[in-house]
């Protein structure tokens, strides 16, 4: 057993409103610059829809993740979009890497035609200029093109998790008036079987052995792009300034002064929290090597209860410090990963175990305009599951690999603990029907209290446990201090640019 | 005065900066060490220009390496005439697929706005220099034919001569113009390497065919111990690469040689019959004269007396060399009796044969390892390796007509003489059986 600590996420998508602040913090602070412009760490996606870049999720295109091969016998997890030596005829030439044209081509304006432009009868206006050739241009796509934009026969009903929905599921999802969409914001997963890594021909790619964050290394990235396709998140993006990648790299310079990072503390929703895992590194490979249905319980089984005295001890053992066994037990992602079981994976059929989870939307029903009068009637306030706006078969494609019981069992757990709290507060609902509900979802008035607290109230030291890191031996460790004095940040002691 | 500035200067300056330029780019800019992949910015393009040019070009660059590094193995390979025709279409084939894709990243580059934005003046000398070199490569296919063959006895000793300090351009000075374009071109892409993207062409990952798919890196303390522990391990592996790569390199060139010689067999150059005549003649006449040895040694094995000399031929410091019954050599002097002295000439230290001449102390040389012998004791010197004294051979004297008129044993005990007038027709002889005659 190897037992490593992972930084890891949860983001309650319940919560979220769809208004960008995280993108917005992270691009302010990473990727304002030449090259970069294009990029979005994090992005928030309305779904469904077809996402950024367009139609990331068609892995049959970009052979992002890992497939299963070999008999039952032996299974092995091989790259989907490369094996050893095909990758050295895609370095000259990869099919499956998106092109600018798949992100959208940024763009800035003339601000200074405003009020250079010579006097006359019209009123000068700013046209928009690429950021790539400089030149003015049509604006044809952007960043969240298809923002709010359910029900598109453009956008989203291109939807790949749309795939198998009946007609009548299709028509229910995107009826007018009754139209649902929920926001999906992404950044790395900082994956525990990350195939970008795999797929790094140069080694350029890393995760760091004590808090599990995907990094990569400017010096040895020789752009050849393969992490790019590899990456079935599309986390990766090609800087075309420099010709190196560059990813998300989960603010680590705040995170190892003790700082949240930045789309984490600008969160107007407060959707997201921040948490310590304690994971088997060993189990990591063969427990993706399950059937597509029982991926994310084998991704729960590998995640160690951090409480247990025996692993407790592995992970001394092991180097984990006392700081990081401690925001471990304190961890909020433990709590809805393990626990209480409502948060899951984004698309755990791609087998790289993403550690990033994600607490699905229950879009309950509001209210209903009927006969002229808008009525909210009590007993289908918060909807049933076979009504449920956001078909269970959608949101199961997106976060269980298709297990639709796993879906229906988070969907009813988070239902009992709105129930209980209706019928704490409100008094409105009838003590049978809550209780059944709660036996349906599978908790006690306890657990859904500590959901509800945790969900609703939770103090900022609450949703974001961050160990304390030894900054000092950090640093020492990767240059003398005397010398890292004269750097530019974050270690480098040259500016990058592009090459001759 | 042109041609060594072009094929002696140019050669070591472009070799000096690329080699060293290139070590100085990667080890200070890593930063500026990338493909500058520009995929992102159009793809179509690339596609048709990027992999007709960097498959034709790798190949053709392994053959021109190839031809450069064994001479010998390429010649037995184009010496066939088929290959040779093979070898030379494929080339030009190539040429042509690397011309055309060129001319594809050419155009990208001029047309496409987004990539303008990424390209620098370099670039476009590259891809000029590029198109030339190619452009002249693929001319000399065309009106220098059969460079692969007549490259071997030219420019590859040319390129030897540079590679080993000893420039010698009367290779190439005869060489049209158009080969010594491609040469100066060879030589003026080197020297860009480290001044433009062609540096990138060091960046192969061949690292990724030897690497675990996942890779973790420690940056806390706490885990100094595990890095040490993975630098063993590592180092290990590192040795066991080099001593890998060394016996692969190794088993290499001994299969290169193997192929050669199986290659030349098979498919290597027939001999005319006349040749071939001529060839299996000197064998038997070979053949014939072993076979006249043979005869001559059983001859001499069946008689009773070999012959050494005539009693007057022999000398004081001067010996006679002679083969004696096992067929070993021995010499004969002549002795302070003026009888003859015979002592075998076969080193009693390893076996090598003692030279003939006698000193001024009364010895022989074996010039192996310093023996000196005495010739009359046969006693070795003292700081020789030899141990053993050379032993004595005993001898027969016969006048012409057979009969015998003196003898000596080869322990030294004599019997009969020779008169004054005797000696000059007396001859020596060592007899089969020292007994017998006895």
């Amino acid at each position: 057993m190897d037992i490593r600590a992972q930084v890891s996420m949860v983001f309650h998508l319940d919560k979220c409103i769809g208004c960008h602040t995280c993108s917005v913090a992270c691009k302010n602070v990473w990727t304002d610059r030449p090259g970069a412009e294009y990029m979005w760490w994090n992005n928030v996606e309305t779904k469904p829809g077809t996402g950024y870049p367009t139609l990331w999720e068609n892995q049959d295109h970009y052979k992002g993740g890992w497939k299963l091969t070999g008999n039952n016998n032996s299974k092995k997890l091989e790259l989907k979009s490369q094996n050893k030596l095909d990758s050295f005829i895609k370095l000259f030439y990869n099919p499956n890497q998106p092109g600018l044209e798949d992100y959208y081509e940024p763009w800035t304006y003339k601000y200074a035609e405003l009020f250079d432009s010579e006097l006359g009868t019209d009123q000068p206006t700013a046209i928009p200029v690429s950021q790539v050739t400089g030149e003015p241009m049509d604006i044809e796509a952007g960043p969240n093109w298809d923002d709010d934009l359910s029900g598109s026969p453009i956008y989203a009903e291109n939807d790949m998790n749309l795939e198998g929905l009946t007609d009548e599921e299709r028509e229910q999802l995107f009826e007018i008036e009754r139209i649902s969409m929920m926001y999906l914001p992404r950044i790395c997963n900082h994956c525990a079987n990350p195939s970008c890594v795999a797929s790094c021909p140069s080694g350029a790619l890393y995760k760091r052995g004590e808090d599990g964050i995907v990094l990569i290394n400017q010096d040895v990235c020789r752009g050849w792009r393969a992490c790019i396709s590899a990456c079935p998140y599309k986390k990766i993006y090609y800087n075309w300034k420099t010709g190196k990648s560059e990813k998300c790299i989960l603010c680590y310079p705040k995170l190892e002064t003790g700082q949240i990072p930045n789309c984490f503390q600008s969160c107007v929703g407060r959707i997201r929290y921040l948490g310590v895992l304690l994971y088997d590194a060993d189990r990591v490979a063969d427990a993706m090597k399950v059937p597509d249905h029982a991926l994310v319980e084998s991704q729960r089984s590998v995640i160690l209860d951090p409480f247990d005295p025996s692993i407790i001890e592995g992970a001394k053992k092991n180097g984990i410090s006392d700081e990081f066994i401690k925001a471990a037990q304190l961890s909020p992602v433990y709590k809805y990963v393990m626990t209480w079981k409502i948060a899951l994976p984004l698309h755990v059929e791609y087998r790289t175990m993403p550690m990033l989870f994600y607490v699905p939307p229950l879009l309950p029903v509001m209210g209903k305009y009927e006969n002229g009068v808008y009525d909210n009637p009590v007993d289908e306030f918060f909807t049933c599951l076979e009504k449920s706006r956001l078909p269970i078969k959608y949101l199961s494609k997106l976060f269980s690999a298709g297990n639709e019981t796993i879906i229906e069992s988070v969907m009813k757990k988070l239902m009992a603990v709105r129930y209980y709290k209706r019928s704490i507060e409100m008094s409105d609902l009838d003590i049978v029907t809550v209780s059944r509900m709660m036996r349906e979802g599978n908790t006690t008035p306890q657990e859904a209290e500590a959901i509800y607290r945790l969900t609703a109230l939770p103090t900022i030291d609450e949703r974001f446990v961050i160990p304390e890191i030894q900054r000092e031996e950090a640093i020492e460790n990767n240059c003398n201090p005397e010398i890292c004095k004269g750097s530019c940040g974050l270690g480098m002691n040259q500016t990058p640019g592009r090459g001759l | 005065m042109i041609d060594t500035l072009l094929f002696v200067a140019l050669p070591y300056l472009a070799l000096f900066v690329g080699i060293f330029g290139s070590i100085y780019r990667i080890r200070t800019a890593p930063l500026t060490y990338s493909s500058l992949s520009s995929q992102f910015l159009e793809n179509k393009g690339l596609m048709w220009g990027s992999l007709p040019w960097h498959i034709g070009i790798t190949i053709i660059l392994a053959a021109h390496i190839i031809a450069f590094l064994f001479p010998g193995l390429w010649q037995s390979i184009v010496s066939h005439q088929q290959v040779l025709y093979a070898m030379e279409s494929i080339g030009l084939c190539l040429s042509i697929l690397c011309l055309l894709g060129l001319l594809v990243l050419g155009l990208r580059r001029l047309t496409s706005p987004k990539l303008q934005a990424v390209t620098t003046t370099m670039d476009l000398v590259i891809i000029l220099l590029l198109l030339l070199q190619v452009g002249l490569g693929a001319a000399i296919a065309v009106h220098c034919k059969w460079g692969s063959a007549w490259c071997s006895g030219t420019t590859t000793p040319y390129v030897w001569s540079i590679i080993t300090f000893q420039p010698d351009v009367s290779y190439i000075s005869e060489m049209p113009l158009l080969v010594k374009a491609h040469i100066v071109g060879a030589w003026l892409f080197i020297l860009a390497i480290p001044f433009s993207r062609l540096i990138h062409m060091f960046a192969v990952p061949v690292e990724y065919l030897f690497r675990p798919p996942q890779n973790v890196v420690w940056t806390n303390s706490r885990k100094l111990e595990s890095q040490d522990q993975a630098f063993v391990k590592e180092e290990a592996r590192r040795h066991f690469l080099w001593a890998f790569s060394g016996i692969a390199l190794g088993g290499f060139l001994l299969s290169v040689g193997t192929f050669r010689n199986v290659f030349s067999f098979f498919f290597g150059p027939r001999l005319e019959r006349k040749v071939e005549t001529e060839l299996m003649e000197t064998r038997l006449s070979r053949l014939e004269s072993t076979v006249g040895q043979r005869k001559l040694e059983l001859e001499r094995q069946a008689s009773n007396y070999i012959l050494v000399g005539k009693l007057t031929d022999l000398n004081a410091s001067n010996g006679k060399y002679f083969i004696d019954f096992s067929m070993q050599p021995a010499i004969a002097f002549k002795g302070k009796d003026e009888m003859p002295l015979l002592i075998s000439a076969k080193c009693t230290h390893l076996g090598c044969t003692v030279g003939n001449k006698v000193d001024d102390k009364g010895r022989i040389l074996c010039p192996c390892h310093v023996s000196y012998f005495d010739i009359v004791s046969g006693e070795p010197n003292a700081e020789a390796p030899a141990k053993a004294p050379l032993p004595h051979l005993g001898w027969v004297i016969m006048d012409e007509k057979g009969s015998v008129l003196a003898r000596r044993d080869s322990k030294g005990k004599s019997q009969g003489s020779v008169s004054a007038e005797q000696r000059e027709s007396a001859r020596v002889y060592i007899a089969k059986n020292q007994e017998e005659t006895t």
